[in-house]
């Protein structure tokens, strides 16, 4: 199963990246990927932790921890906007 | 309409695409690059424009309907800019159109103010060392949206 994890403004310059692709053997749950994040780097507790950040799967605000992540699956962290 | 672009726009031109005979009023909001300050107080030279484009699109729609459905608007057009903007550039522009002002001008407040706090774009500052700058959301800016809490909730 791949999950496209996507990066914007202050997480994507501190990670140095904009987006991974990850593989897990089986169906996991955002929390799930969250803790899996965590345990493999530092930064990830730092984003998580970031009330001010928020997790849109698909397009679609996360608003339930618990929720199923798919493969094929595109889950974007966002910060605080800053346009117009 | 709504289009996120990294080209420049003509007001002219745009003010063409949404005239029609039964608009009696056009209430506009052009946001520009100003020669600022940074929050280390170092003078930028310009701003870089970061966007997540599909979010971006389906979020601006949805403030678009919101104004068409809360005010009578015979248009609603958004612009806006992404990547490198050099000062004095145009970022941002919304037209609003109806028939009598009042409609007109408090869209395109409305628009502009969600906006600024619930849009995919994140703002850069640019230094003359080719330095990047994050630029961080005002409370300002939040506060705003207040005024329009019956209508985005």
């Amino acid at each position: 199963m791949n999950i496209t994890l996507k990066y914007f403004s202050w997480i994507r310059v501190k990670l140095k990246k904009s987006h991974d692709l990850i593989e897990f053997n089986q169906t996991i749950s955002f929390k799930e990927l969250k803790n899996n994040l965590i345990s493999k780097d530092a930064i990830y507790q730092e984003i998580f932790e970031d009330k001010s950040v928020k997790f849109f799967l698909n397009l679609k605000e996360i608003d339930d921890e618990n929720q199923i992540l798919n493969n094929g699956d595109i889950l974007a962290f966002l910060p605080p906007v800053t346009g117009g | 309409m709504i289009k996120i672009t990294n080209e420049s726009f003509d007001l002219e031109t745009e003010l063409k695409n949404v005239s029609s005979d039964t608009n009696g009023a056009y209430s506009f909001f052009l946001g520009t690059v100003r020669s600022d300050l940074s929050s280390s107080n170092k003078k930028i030279k310009g701003i870089y424009l970061e966007c997540y484009e599909e979010l971006a699109l389906v979020q601006l729609k949805k403030i678009r309907g919101k104004a068409l459905n809360n005010w009578k608007l015979n248009q609603c057009l958004i612009i806006h800019r992404i990547g490198k903007l050099d000062l004095g550039e145009k970022i941002v522009l919304v037209i609003t159109a109806s028939s009598h002002r009042a409609d007109a001008i408090e869209a395109c407040e409305f628009v502009i103010d969600n906006l600024k706090i619930d849009v995919a774009f994140w703002k850069f500052h640019l230094f003359d060392n080719d330095e990047k700058e994050i630029v961080l959301q005002k409370n300002f800016d939040n506060e705003k949206m207040l005024k329009w809490k019956d209508i985005i909730n």
